[in-house]
Formats: structure tokens, C-alpha cells, sequence
């Protein structure tokens, strides 16, 4: 390995191999499987005579430097909890290579796993019949932690995390902000120098997000590596040192936030927020000749309004022809911006489609 | 590298400790399993009685194919070995299928620490589970019915070398869990399978010759007889040698097809990225 580098991917693909329901289903079933248009799946659908592969992640190739935050950022099925789960070795990639604290994932696994800390997305990886302490008292020892540095260490991470208070506690009465601390907390028991961060702040009230990223910052003040898989652009954008964009399994964009967003400074991105939701106008957006990509997403203020961003060469052009063809389906302007181009439009411009799409 | 042994050892300690904890966090468990080890041999003992007629003039039929006239006794130790049977088959696998529906499997798998030794901390604590329904129906047993039953270190023994035997079938089970999930159908038929062929409750020599010749390939046949034959029937260490070690035979190559059917599975799942399914 070189010494710059804490990860290594080079090429790195999984395909996963989709078995044909069995007689009985296929019996009882209404429906054959539809061919599918996914252009991402490889092999045949033959209406679940044959089995069908879909490829996960294909042929990725980055490198993770010493110290650095990364960001693997894409919208759900891309392929990003994958890639952990083959860098973590839960999951052995179908070709291609990649090495960790400069061991190899599939000829050196215990190594890899000694070298890591991992927290995968959702709240259920801890025993939440077990207390605060137990839990990590139990991940100490499967992390071989001495027996003699287990209680200082965790003493230390459940002071740092916050949850002294709480320790003595089932983690089932914790709060989902609670269970990610310690879920953190135990990733680094033995304090390894690389972290992989699934999701790390998905569910989490703002502030408690706000915390996490905090902490996100000092673990790499103190020194660790950390791969953080986010949905959302803001927190990649704050966060990560260099981004890499990943859809339908591979790299589309790797480089430092500052310079994917400088592809795009010519652009400007509009935003109207409407009363309701826009019935068929979002086609004839996409259609227009400067127009690079269009959203429309529901808003999250509790009220029933809608949001649609035009990421846009010409955005007085845009405006006017998005303002007319509200106008013409009746529906309400509430509130109008124009932006410099996010993260998320880098995206948007990359992909022609939103993250939560 | 962390695979030492003192590594494996904390491991094996660490996930019986964890199990122990959250078995004693459900009490309705706790009550279940001392209630029902005296419930259920109860009732094969009353249709015993039944059948033996009002004065017990069926007695000597039952003396004459078993070598004793304690029935009690004799359902008794096969009814309870029955029931702890059920307990460590599904024991590895069961824990397996609880990780992978509460979620913590792969936080289990992500780290250094032997498979193998997570599981068989599981096992043990499902063994000291296992063993309070055991000495409920002891005590039962000795209390209600006044069977009066011979605890030797032999028995122990026995008792030992079974419980290997059943934990080489629980590992395999464990491996199929991370196949296939669902296991109920299989563990049942299982279950079905000792149920009518090792004697439970009716001495083998009533069964076909067929079925005999089955159940001379089941390891708990020999741990049922060779519990009443050493408990009950005051048999010495030469009386069973022969049986003693076809179980421990047993115990041995169903431990080692049990480890190797899980090291094969725990690579399988991870090229076919099974693991974390459910």
C-alpha cells in the first residue's frame, strides 16, 4: 500500500446473481416478472426461468488518503451501503481489488476488520436488551480490546459521546440520536485508524445531526480516515474533503466539493415553491434547450406546497417560460429564488435527476 | 492479527455473558421454561397410569420389554432429554436467526472476532438454560412421582457427550439458517424424527425392525437408553462402554461436520451476499 493512502479501490464490482421464483410462486403468482428496462441489470429476465444479475457496483475505482474525509454521495440503490459492505468485508466483491489500511479485503479479512470501525446505516446494530455499557463492554471484547484498557476505554468514549448518564441504561429507552452516538462509540473501541460512516446522521433531529457532524470533524482532527456515505448534499458539502458521485454503481464525479461545483458555476439554479403539485410541466422543463436538470420535491414545513429547481444556463429565459406554465395550470407562486448552483446541483446536472429520486 | 487464543476465549465468554443477560431481561421466558418441562412429561406419565390398569397388572408387560417397572422414570429421562434435544438443536441456529432479524448480525460480523467462538458462547448460554427445565423435572420427577434417580459423574458424562453431539447438528442447522432463514419445517420434522424413533416413551424393542435399524443411527437413542440404563437401572461404566462410545463417536464427527458445514456457509453467504438478509 502506499503510505498516503488508507483505502484502495481499484475496479472494484459486485454483481448479484437474482434466482427465478420457484414453481409454486410462479404457480400462484398473477404476474410473470415484467422484462425489465433497468439498463443497469446484466444477463436475461425470461419471465423467471433464468436467473438475472444485477450489477451493484460497477468497476469502481478511488483512492482514500491518510487523514481524509471522503464522501460517497448518491440516492438510494447506487451502490454506496455495497461498496462498504465489500470494504468491511461482510460482502466479497465479484472482481476487482481493494485494500484497507493496506490489506486486502479478500485474502486478509481479520486484518481488515482489526483495522476498522464501521457503523452501517439503521439503529438496530446494538443489543437494545443490553444496556449502554454492556454493549460496548461485549463489542470490546469482540474487537480484542486488552481487558485491562476495556473499562478506561470505555469510560472515555461514553464521556466523550455524552452518554455517562445513560450508561446504566437498556438501550432500547435511548433516543435514535443516543443509539447513534454509541454506535459510534463502539466503532472506535479499538481505535482503529479508518472509519466507514453509513449514513451516519439519516433519521437524527437537526441539532442532534448538527452534533454528529461535529464529531464527524474532530475524529478527523485526531487523525482518523473517515468514508461517510450521506444522502444529503449539505453534509457531504461541509464535510468531506473530496466527493466521490456515485449512480447506478459507478463514479460519475470524484474531486473536491469547491472544484465539482466550478463545472457548474455558469449555471444558476431557480426555485419556485407552489401550492400545489405541478401536473405535467416538469417534462416541458426538462425539454428546454439551457435546462440541465429538473426537481420537484414535496416540502418538509408541514404545509402542502411543492418546490421545483431548475438548474439553468440562461435563468431569466427559464423563469419566465416556468412562471407561464404555472400560470397556465392555475397553480399558485408562493415564494421565488434565484441560487448560485449547490452540491446538489452538481448532481442534478450530472445525473439529469435528483437524489431522491 | 487478533485471532489469538485468549481472544477467542473473551469472545466465547463475552457473547454467553450478553445472552445471559438478555435471556434474564424477558421473565415470561424464565417462567416458561420451568413450567413447561414439568407440564408436558405429566401427561405421557397419567396415559402410563391409564394404560397400566387400576391395580397395575400392566406392569409386568412394561417390566418385561424394559427391565424395569419405574414408567415414570423411564418417560421421565426420555421426555426430558427430548425436550433440552429441542432446546440446543435450535439453540445456535435460533440465535443466529434472532441476529439477523434484530440487525446486529453483521455489527457482530463487521468486527475481528472468530465466528465460531460467537456462536459457541450463544451455546453455552443456551446449555445453562438448558439445564434448569433439567433439574425442574429432577426434582419433580423425585418430589410428585418418587422416582428416585441415580446423578453420577457417568451421567454427566453422558449427559456431556450428548450435548456435543447436538451441538454438532446445531452448527449445521446454524449454516443452513444463513441459507435458507426459515428453518421451523426442518427443525419440526427433526424433532417428529426423534420423537418416534429414539424411545421417548416406549422401549425400542416395540418398534418394527425397520424402525430400530433408524434409530441405531440417531445419537439420542443411545443418550435416552444410556441415561436409564445408568439412572435408573444401576448399569455400571462395562454395562454401556459399547453405547458410551458409539455417542461419543457421534459426538465427535457431528461436531467436526458442524464446524466445517459453518466455515463453508460463513464463505458462501459472503460471496452470495446473503448475510444480512431476512
Amino acid at each position: 500500500m502506499s503510505v498516503a493512502n488508507a483505502i484502495e479501490v481499484d475496479d472494484l464490482r459486485r454483481t448479484f446473481t437474482r434466482r427465478a421464483p420457484g414453481a409454486l410462486n410462479r404457480m400462484f403468482s398473477r404476474r410473470r416478472a415484467a422484462a425489465s428496462s433497468n439498463d443497469n441489470e446484466a444477463g436475461c429476465n425470461n419471465g423467471g426461468k433464468r436467473p438475472a444479475a444485477l450489477v451493484a457496483v460497477d468497476g469502481i475505482t478511488f483512492d482514500i488518503r491518510v487523514g481524509e474525509i471522503f464522501g460517497l454521495l448518491g440516492p438510494n440503490g447506487a451502490g454506496k451501503t455495497t461498496t462498504i459492505k465489500m470494504l468491511c468485508t461482510l460482502l466479497e466483491p465479484t472482481s476487482g481489488t481493494a485494500r484497507v489500511a493496506g490489506f486486502d479485503i479478500v485474502r486478509e479479512p481479520a486484518r481488515v476488520r482489526a483495522s476498522l470501525g464501521t457503523v452501517l446505516s439503521g439503529e438496530r446494530s446494538l443489543y437494545w436488551k443490553l444496556t449502554g455499557r454492556e454493549n460496548l463492554e461485549y463489542f470490546a471484547a469482540l474487537y480484542d480490546v486488552e481487558p485491562s484498557t476495556a473499562s478506561t476505554r470505555i469510560r472515555e468514549l461514553l464521556d466523550r459521546f455524552e452518554l455517562t448518564d445513560k450508561a446504566n441504561e437498556l438501550v432500547e429507552r435511548y433516543s435514535t440520536g443516543m443509539r447513534q452516538r454509541l454506535s459510534i462509540a463502539r466503532a472506535l473501541l479499538a481505535n482503529p485508524p479508518v472509519l466507514l460512516l453509513d449514513e451516519p446522521t439519516a433519521g437524527l433531529d437537526p441539532q442532534s445531526a448538527r452534533n454528529l457532524r461535529e464529531v464527524v470533524r474532530k475524529l478527523k482532527d485526531e487523525g482518523h480516515t473517515i468514508l461517510l456515505t450521506t444522502h444529503y448534499m449539505a453534509e457531504a458539502d461541509e464535510l468531506s474533503d473530496r466527493i466521490a458521485i456515485i449512480d447506478h454503481g459507478k463514479v460519475i464525479a470524484l474531486d473536491t466539493p469547491a472544484v465539482l461545483k466550478q463545472h457548474i458555476q455558469q449555471m444558476h439554479s431557480v426555485e419556485v415553491e407552489t401550492d400545489r403539485e405541478p401536473d405535467g410541466i416538469l417534462d416541458e422543463l426538462r425539454s428546454l434547450p439551457l435546462v440541465r436538470g429538473v426537481e420537484c420535491i414535496q416540502s418538509g414545513n408541514g404545509f402542502e406546497t411543492w418546490t421545483i429547481r431548475v438548474l439553468t444556463e440562461d435563468s431569466r429565459q427559464t423563469l419566465d417560460t416556468l412562471l407561464d406554465l404555472l400560470r397556465a395550470g392555475g397553480e399558485r407562486v408562493l415564494n421565488l429564488r434565484v441560487a448560485e448552483p449547490t452540491l446538489e446541483d452538481v448532481f442534478i446536472a450530472l445525473t439529469g435527476k435528483s437524489l431522491r429520486d | 492479527m487478533s485471532r489469538t487464543m485468549p481472544h477467542t476465549v473473551r469472545v466465547f465468554l463475552a457473547a454467553a455473558r450478553r445472552d445471559i443477560l438478555i435471556t434474564t431481561r424477558y421473565a415470561d421466558f424464565v417462567v416458561s421454561m420451568l413450567v413447561w418441562p414439568v407440564l408436558m412429561p405429566s401427561l405421557t406419565v397419567f396415559a402410563a397410569k391409564a394404560l397400566a390398569g387400576p391395580d397395575g397388572s400392566g406392569l409386568s408387560a412394561f417390566a418385561e420389554r424394559t427391565g424395569t417397572t419405574d414408567y415414570v422414570g423411564f418417560v421421565f429421562a426420555g421426555m426430558v432429554l427430548w425436550m433440552w434435544l429441542n432446546m440446543v438443536l435450535w439453540s445456535v441456529g435460533g440465535e443466529l436467526r434472532a441476529e439477523q432479524r434484530r440487525g446486529t448480525l453483521e455489527s457482530n460480523w463487521m468486527t475481528p472476532a472468530p465466528r465460531l467462538a460467537m456462536l459457541l458462547g450463544s451455546g453455552l448460554n443456551q446449555m445453562i438454560v438448558s439445564i434448569v427445565p433439567v433439574i425442574a423435572s429432577l426434582a419433580v420427577c423425585s418430589i410428585a412421582w418418587g422416582v428416585r434417580f441415580a446423578v453420577t459423574p457417568l451421567v454427566g458424562l453422558v449427559f456431556l457427550v450428548s450435548t456435543m453431539a447436538m451441538f454438532g447438528m446445531a452448527l449445521a442447522f446454524a449454516s443452513l439458517v444463513l441459507f435458507l432463514k426459515e428453518l421451523n419445517a426442518a427443525v419440526f420434522f427433526l424433532r417428529g424424527v426423534f420423537m418416534v424413533f429414539c424411545g421417548l416413551t416406549s422401549p425400542l424393542s416395540v418398534l418394527p425392525p425397520w424402525m430400530r435399524t433408524v434409530s441405531k443411527a440417531l445419537p439420542l437413542t443411545y443418550s435416552i437408553d444410556l441415561v436409564r440404563r445408568l439412572g435408573l437401572a444401576g448399569a455400571s461404566y462395562a454395562d454401556v462402554s459399547r453405547d458410551f462410545w458409539i455417542l461419543t463417536a457421534f459426538a465427535a464427527g457431528l461436531l467436526i461436520a458442524g464446524c466445517l458445514a459453518f466455515l463453508f456457509v460463513d464463505r458462501a453467504v459472503k460471496r452470495s451476499g446473503t448475510l444480512g438478509q431476512y
